[in-house]
């Protein structure tokens, strides 16, 4: 291999490592080879840049999805009683011997059948005090609506300090709720907004203009 | 006790039979599960369908579950194969072509006009517009924070090939951009 083929590989086995280097979750023999080769091309460093813009702007594609609605988790705990456990452990466990004397008898099986029974409808009591106790109605939490302003994702420019943050926060009369996620994306509740969407789109597009500390924003959908 | 630790004893209790534990799952995972099986079929219905089919195959399996790799990874891998085996029904050409027509589509209302103005915008369609193939690979890279290791164990394909898909990834989301005006001068 001449040398300029060997320099190619090299480069090639390092760019594909850069995703992980950005996102800190190479071993520690890889990462030392990345940060040996950053020290020497420029080129390298350029593509850390492309790989957070990527990684950000993936964030925000996946936190502007949908989420699951109330409905889909109640069709799924309603599915549960009647889904059979694996008895993949159990059976390959033990002698033949040991599988033939502890197989269940026909009335031990009425018996468990009966305490099953039982155990299913005290749960599906329980499930219900718990679901009815805070609001009378069935709601997922994920799935609560929320009418005292609107969620945002937002992620601040490089540059942008603490106080520059905290007065735009205090202006917007907004509030972190949760984040950083991955990518530097926090999610914030802007509390000031009327309820029509034009309102809500117009405070999305102020926000964004300040350029000056923010990068990007996004309406959230929770 | 940390997330790993703490989740891998949430599946064992589920194994036991412990519905609790499942809800605890449920409320931790549902949506990170949920999102990656949407971006890959690219339909809420039948993602929620398919979000259901892998918590109810961790209830019926959860004694399978061996503990080498993280609970998480192994949800990921049960929505992973869910989501190919319903994409498998369309080809993935004709989807590919989909996915080009609508970026192609881009200049024609003042919406879109708009969002060329804004890079990060053209980047979320063209990242939209990857295969699933690709569109799997960087979402466990980048929104999921898998390690090399781990998005082999979702994906089952040995570690090599993780890394080359994700190269080719973003190689193909390069082309993407340029093909909408962004030249970002890389590969």
């Amino acid at each position: 291999m001449t040398e300029q083929a060997a320099a190619d590989v090299e480069r090639e086995e390092i760019e594909k490592l850069l995703p992980w280097y950005v996102t800190g979750t190479l071993d520690c023999a890889e990462r030392s080879r990345v940060e040996s080769y950053l020290a020497r091309s420029a080129d390298a460093c350029a593509q850390l840049g492309l790989i957070q813009a990527e990684r950000v702007q993936t964030v925000l594609a996946n936190e502007a999805l949908s989420l699951p609605s109330a409905g889909s988790l109640d069709r799924l705990m309603a599915s549960l009683p009647t889904a059979r456990p694996s008895l993949s452990r159990r059976v390959t466990g033990g002698s033949l011997f040991e599988r033939v004397a502890t197989a269940p008898t026909a009335r031990g099986v009425r018996w468990a059948a009966l305490t099953t029974a039982g155990v299913v409808v005290v749960l599906a009591a329980a499930i219900t005090c718990m679901l009815f106790r805070h609001s009378g109605s069935y709601q997922t939490a994920i799935g609560q609506s929320r009418s005292d302003g609107v969620s945002a994702l937002i992620a601040f420019v490089d540059e942008a300090r603490a106080p520059a943050i905290a007065q735009l926060l205090v202006e917007f009369d907004a509030s972190i709720v949760d984040g950083p996620k991955p990518g530097g994306v926090y999610k914030i509740r802007l509390r000031s907004v009327g309820q029509s969407q034009s309102e809500k789109d117009a405070l999305l597009r102020r926000l964004g203009e300040r350029r000056d500390t923010v990068r990007v924003v996004l309406p959230s959908r929770d | 006790m940390n997330r790993a630790a703490d989740e891998a004893s949430l599946i064992e209790r589920i194994a036991a039979r412990d519905m609790t534990a499942l809800r605890a799952l449920l409320a931790r995972r549902q949506v990170r599960v949920f999102r990656y099986i949407l971006r890959l079929v690219g339909n809420a219905a039948v993602a929620e369908e398919l979000t259901n089919e892998v918590f109810l195959e961790v209830w019926r399996h959860a004694g399978n579950f061996d503990g080498r790799g993280s609970a998480t990874s192994w949800l990921l891998s049960i929505a992973h194969h869910r989501a190919v085996s319903s994409l498998r029904k369309r080809c993935e050409e004709s989807w590919d072509q989909e996915a080009a027509d609508a970026l192609h589509d881009m200049g024609d209302n003042p919406e879109v006009a708009a969002q060329k103005a804004d890079k990060g915008a053209i980047m979320r369609r063209c990242l939209d517009a990857l295969s699933p193939m690709h569109k799997g690979i960087i979402d466990l890279v980048y929104y999921h924070d898998m390690s090399i290791s781990e998005a082999s164990d979702v994906l089952q394909i040995p570690k090599n090939t993780v890394k080359t898909r994700m190269f080719h990834a973003r190689k193909r989301l390069s082309e993407l951009l340029k093909e909408a005006g962004i030249d970002r001068g890389w590969p």
